[in-house]
């Protein structure tokens, strides 16, 4: 009952989702024996972590009826300033990283400002950012890829604790921490109705601006995040890293159910979304489609089944008003 | 009282004006430090070549702001570009680089048709509908290409006639201009007077407006939208080729992130994002305002990734003085004096 | 009534651009009682209790509580000393559930250490249930807002006011979508608030309601104070001249008589859509003004907008001067020759960022533009023409945005637009909500104007004197059935009323 209210609100029927999935693993399954083999499960579930975590940012953002353009960025800067700091100023690489993460919280903090204090257009702010960040990771990197090897470094991103990897174990952690800061407290429930009604919000004394604030940080961090987890996988930082990161997050949280213009969103659906952008390009490696058809493919899957979800919304909207 | 209000009014009605004068005052600075910079700047040669560069987001700028100004949004524009530019690549030996071309010319109406059947008729939001259109263009580019750029190139020696006359599109001069210069003002020039004073225009606007109320009004909304729709993707295919031409050659990765320059271009030029207003010779200023900068930035060899920053910041700041004149920050500026004067007090 | 006042303003001053909205206003508020406050569009009541809940700073001027000066400089200063507003405009999340709209900014919390982070979800349906009592509703807690009727919707917004401890309510047209019965159910929880010795701020259009539910009233005119006196000692004619600042003369509908023998403009048979209205038919005669009366909510809007097209009907007939038409575009009912003046004109009437001239021309292009373009002479002329018509008045000219306009002159516009486009029958749907009270009269003599010249027109109001000052006929609904039907002679505020409310004619 209590799970089932959670999945309320969402745009799509989670059932539809995972009807979805589940089709879409039939047919990779049926298609080639190495799909369902734990080697390549385990491939799956190690690489969700990178767009898993800030798709949780993504879908505070949109609920609040914003958008986060400059994700990847973000990621991408991170990884750059770690990697700096440690390698050129011998910073030790715990620092560095934290740094690295609050220089994309500090870029979340700018996004929320322009946001809130200029009431720029969210699209267009980040837009903004979304240019300068990736031009700063590329500055400061003077365009180098950088190697980074550390071993306590590397355990963040390929790490494992009985045999789950710990990146997983950290966007679990996460999704669990903030489904229950969206679903159980004032904050959570306010972006909700930031987005549904800022100016009801707004006259009930909510402080939507500083609300705001805090959601953009946080996607600013979770990028930030991801991007840490993407530097330690790879072992090396490149400012070209990340690229279109943001496209794909948004393609998994719409996915997942949240809708583009606010008040309405789950990060359950999310997660589905994440898992069945990561299993499709998967399976299609596997089948030994060419990677160029993936693009294709994650468009198809989106605009599918966000019309497949318009479709069904008003031709239930016709029966229900029939039914009265 | 009166008096007070009348002037209101007229203060508003002059925004355009202002607006457009503010653009053009920020073109000259940048005109003007950029011939500070380098004396290569001024020069007919660099010139030429900087709206040269200019035509793609231009071409593409002038529909999108149509688009925008009825509250439609088309991110697949520079994918729709290059696909439409391997089109002609694969199409250029079987069928001829002009049958190409008129196929790309009508891929890219059908690629309209779908973001405008999706968007109007299914009802999907239009960013979401064309990002996914990007996506899957951006995909069949590659596959079609094998990821690999296609020279547009008489290998063979046989057909050259055919070639140079493609070529000459891109590189072909009237009174001294290039053809896709010349191109791209005739647009902004046709766009203008749409825009200004036929029914089209005029129903961009209202829809943009108040889409409900224009539906009220028994205006055919979803044909009007719908052919926005097509028309940016005709545009984005004409830009295909005449970037195909220009290169001699089909590149999957062509017109990288232009949809966001075309943005930046549009909303730079006072188009808003929420429907409604906007104006072409805001975009066209907009246009040559971004080309100046990165031109002139290229003039310095300043990487690529420095061009970006300047284009991201450009846009940042020419938006937020918007609001600010428009006095549509004062409240969120109030908030923050209110808060220092709250934390200050205690 | 007790001797010191709970809320006293003084000297309110607002400029907007430097036009002045609010010149030197005084508001004082006893506790345990009702202040009406009455004045027309534009008068000033809006910026009033707007500055009073923090929305808009004044210029100048203090507010006093209790005799001590207050800072009320956000929204939430206002929550904190106990005043609540009960908005004319509905804000809400549509896809939250009524129990977290109620709730809004005032969720409970847990007890306990870890748990005050946390939302007490089982008291939150609790109070959403007892609250939702106040007013005797049965609207089910979670249910979403998006499924609930623009009554529903009300209802909620009052009730989130009302279950907040509360010093200070200000209602603001709190029963412009409210059926009698839940007027009543309103009348008596404010009633109970006043023993309580909450003070409550009225702000209503209706004029019975003012005398059944306030105890003084306050006008203003044009940003100004005019006056404050006791309910008991003004009359309603006195009260109007107060708000308008001149005498208006008691309306006297036209005759009809001449429309008896006028061919038929548009006929309605059997129009039914399930669910929103069924089996409707009716016909009006060129030159004859029919008014359809019901209650919010009885399903006359849905009628309409299926006549026009804006709808679609499952079954039914609609002949337009003996021609019969299948609508299921408001294209379609244009080219029908019907035009449409929709309820809420702000927002489905107008392109407000547009001009005047634009917006008059809107409905029809086919006369103004050759091969596309615009004829722009021809469509000053035309717009001119009928700004003189209609006597539309425009501070300035007609590429004013019509947004700058006054209400009952957008409403002329949108009148403009239908002639414009040169219809035979105009469907309104509450033509002068909003609009004030003495644009009202010349509201309706154009309206009779218009039906003099050979115009049909389908008039749906739930202002029942509004329907009895108009109509040459009138059609009660009912549950989205038509319940009755009654010439000007035989119609009668009582007769409507029992009819509109299902008690047969």
């Amino acid at each position: 009952m209590n799970s089932l209210k959670v999945l309320r609100g969402s745009n799509i029927t989670t059932l539809t989702l995972f009807a979805s999935f589940a089709v879409m693993c039939l047919f990779f399954a049926a298609q080639t024996p190495f799909f369902l083999t734990s080697g390549n499960l385990q491939t799956i579930i190690s690489t969700l972590a990178v767009n898993g975590i800030p798709a949780i940012g993504m879908t505070l953002v949109l609920i609040t009826g914003g958008v986060d353009i400059s994700v990847g960025s973000v990621a991408a800067l991170t990884g750059v300033v770690t990697s700096l700091l440690w390698l050129q100023y011998g910073i030790p690489l715990g620092i560095s990283a934290l740094i690295g993460l609050l220089s994309g919280g500090l870029v979340g903090f700018i996004n929320g400002s322009l946001v809130t204090l200029l009431k720029i257009n969210p699209l267009i702010t980040t837009l903004g950012t979304f240019s300068v960040v990736r031009g700063l990771a590329f500055v400061f990197s003077e365009g180098q890829t950088n190697l980074l090897s550390n071993e306590a470094f590397q355990f963040l991103g390929r790490g494992q604790i009985l045999n789950i990897p710990f990146s997983l174990l950290c966007m679990i952690a996460l999704y669990a921490v903030f489904s229950l800061l969206l679903y159980h407290t004032a904050f959570g429930r306010n972006l909700y109705m930031i987005g549904g009604s800022a100016e009801a919000s707004r006259l009930a004394g909510i402080a939507v601006t500083r609300h705001l604030l805090v959601v953009y940080t946080v996607s600013g961090l979770l990028a930030a995040f991801s991007g840490l987890i993407s530097v330690s996988q790879l072992a090396s930082s490149a400012p070209r890293a990340a690229t279109g990161l943001e496209f794909t997050v948004i393609t998994a949280v719409v996915l997942g159910g949240t809708s583009m213009a606010g008040g309405k969103g789950t990060l359950i659906g999310t997660l589905v979304g994440v898992i069945i952008l990561r299993t499709l390009d998967n399976g299609l490696v596997l089948i030994q489609v060419s990677s160029f058809w993936q693009d294709f493919a994650r468009g198809l899957v989106l605009v599918l089944a966000v019309g497949f979800d318009q479709i069904r919304a008003r031709l239930t909207g016709r029966m229900k008003r029939r039914a009265v | 009282m009166n008096t007070r209000r009348r002037w209101l009014e007229r203060g508003l009605r002059s925004t355009d004006v202002q607006e457009v004068l503010a653009l053009v005052i920020m073109l000259v600075l940048i005109m003007l430090l950029m011939s500070q910079a380098s004396n290569l700047f001024l020069t007919p040669r660099n010139l030429t070549n900087l709206l040269m560069d200019t035509t793609t987001v231009g071409i593409i700028a002038v529909f999108s702001t149509m688009l925008m100004i009825s509250r439609g949004l088309d991110l697949s524009v520079a994918a729709a570009a290059a696909f439409c530019g391997i089109l002609i690549g694969r199409m250029q030996e079987t069928n001829g680089l002009w049958a190409g071309a008129v196929v790309a010319i009508g891929a890219g109406g059908l690629i309209g048709l779908i973001n405008g059947f999706l968007v109007t008729y299914v009802g999907i939001n239009p960013l979401i509908t064309t990002l996914g259109m990007l996506s899957m263009l951006r995909g069949l580019a590659f596959v079609l290409s094998d990821g690999l750029t296609i020279p547009v190139f008489d290998l063979t020696g046989q057909r050259m006639d055919e070639y140079l006359a493609f070529a000459q599109l891109a590189e072909g001069r009237a009174a001294g201009i290039p053809y896709p210069i010349l191109i791209m003002l005739g647009l902004f020039l046709i766009g203008l007077i749409v825009l200004r004073s036929t029914s089209y225009g005029r129903a961009l606007y209202a829809i943009g407006g108040n889409e409900e109320a224009s539906v009220l009004a028994g205006l055919s909304v979803k044909r009007y939208r719908m052919t926005a729709y097509i028309l940016s993707g005709i545009s984005a295919a004409l830009a295909g080729i005449l970037l195909t031409a220009r290169l001699y050659a089909a590149d999957p990765r062509a017109a990288p992130n232009i949809e966001l320059t075309v943005i930046t271009a549009v909303v730079l030029g006072g188009t808003s994002l929420s429907g409604g207003q906007g104006n072409l010779f805001g975009t066209l200023l907009g246009v040559l305002i971004i080309g100046a900068l990165l031109n002139g930035l290229k003039l310095q060899s300043v990487s690529t990734e420095m061009q970006n920053i300047a284009q991201g910041l450009v846009l940042m700041l020419a938006v937020a003085i918007d609001q600010v004149r428009q006095g549509r920050v004062m409240f969120g500026l109030g908030t923050l004096r209110r808060w220092v004067q709250r934390k200050s007090t205690g | 009534m007790a001797d010191t006042p709970l809320l006293e303003m003084q000297h309110i001053s607002k400029s907007f651009f430097g036009v002045k909205v609010l010149d030197d206003v005084p508001l004082t508020l006893y506790p345990g009682e009702v202040l009406a406050l009455l004045g027309e569009n534009g008068a000033g009541k809006s910026t009033l209790i707007k500055i009073l809940n923090g929305d808009y700073q004044r210029d100048t001027g203090d507010i006093l509580i209790e005799g001590r000066p207050v800072a009320i400089n956000e929204p939430r200063d206002a929550e904190m000393l106990g005043i609540r507003m009960i908005y004319q405009e509905l804000h809400y999340a549509p896809d939250l559930s009524v129990m977290e709209n109620l709730l809004v900014g005032s969720l409970p919390r847990r007890r306990g250490r870890a748990g005050r982070f946390f939302i007490d979800w089982k008291e939150a349906r609790r109070f959403t249930t007892e609250s939702l009592k106040l007013l005797d509703v049965s609207i089910p807690p979670d249910a979403l807002m998006r499924d609930l009727t623009v009554v529903e919707r009300q209802i909620v917004e009052i009730v989130k006011s009302l279950s907040r401890e509360a010093r200070i309510i200000v209602m603001d047209e709190p029963t412009a979508a409210l059926t009698p019965p839940e007027v009543d159910r309103l009348f008596q929880i404010v009633e109970r608030l006043r023993c309580q010795n909450v003070a409550i701020i009225y702000i209503s259009h209706r004029l019975d309601e003012i005398f059944r539910v306030a105890q003084r009233l306050m006008v203003l005119r044009d940003g100004r104070h005019v006056a404050t006196r006791r309910v008991d000692e003004v009359t309603p004619a006195e009260l109007v001249e107060l708000m308008v600042g001149r005498k208006i003369e008691e309306r006297i509908p036209s005759s009809a008589d001449s429309a008896g023998s006028q061919p038929v403009a548009l006929e309605v048979s059997g129009l039914t859509k399930q669910g929103a209205f069924e089996d409707i038919g009716f016909t009006i005669r060129r030159g004859e003004i029919l008014g359809i009366f019901g209650l919010l909510g009885s399903g006359q809007f849905n009628l309409t907008r299926a006549i026009f097209g804006a709808e679609k009907a499952d079954r039914g007939i609609i002949r337009v001067e003996g021609r019969a038409y299948t609508i299921a575009h408001p294209q379609e009912g244009k080219n029908a020759g019907i035009g449409f003046v929709p309820v809420d004109r702000k927002v489905n009437g107008l392109v407000l960022g547009l001009s005047v001239r634009k917006n008059v021309t809107l409905s029809n292009w086919r006369n103004l533009v050759r091969a596309g373009f615009f004829r722009q002479g021809l469509e000053r002329q035309h717009t001119q023409h009928w700004i003189e018509q209609l006597e539309v008045r425009i501070t300035g000219d007609m590429e004013v945005p019509v947004r700058f306009l006054s209400g009952g002159n957008q409403q002329k516009v949108i009148l403009a637009r239908w002639l414009e486009a040169n219809v035979k029958v105009l469907v309104l749907n509450e033509p002068t909500w909003g609009v004030d009270v003495g644009a009202r009269a010349d509201i309706y003599d154009q309206l009779e104007q218009l039906a003099e010249r050979g115009l049909a027109i389908l008039i749906v109001s739930s202002d029942i004197q509004e329907i009895l000052s108009i109509s040459h006929r009138i059609l009660t609904i009912y549950k989205g059935r038509l319940t009755g039907e009654f010439s000007r002679a035989e119609a009668s505020k009582e007769r409507l009323l029992q009819a509109a409310a299902g008690g047969g004619s």
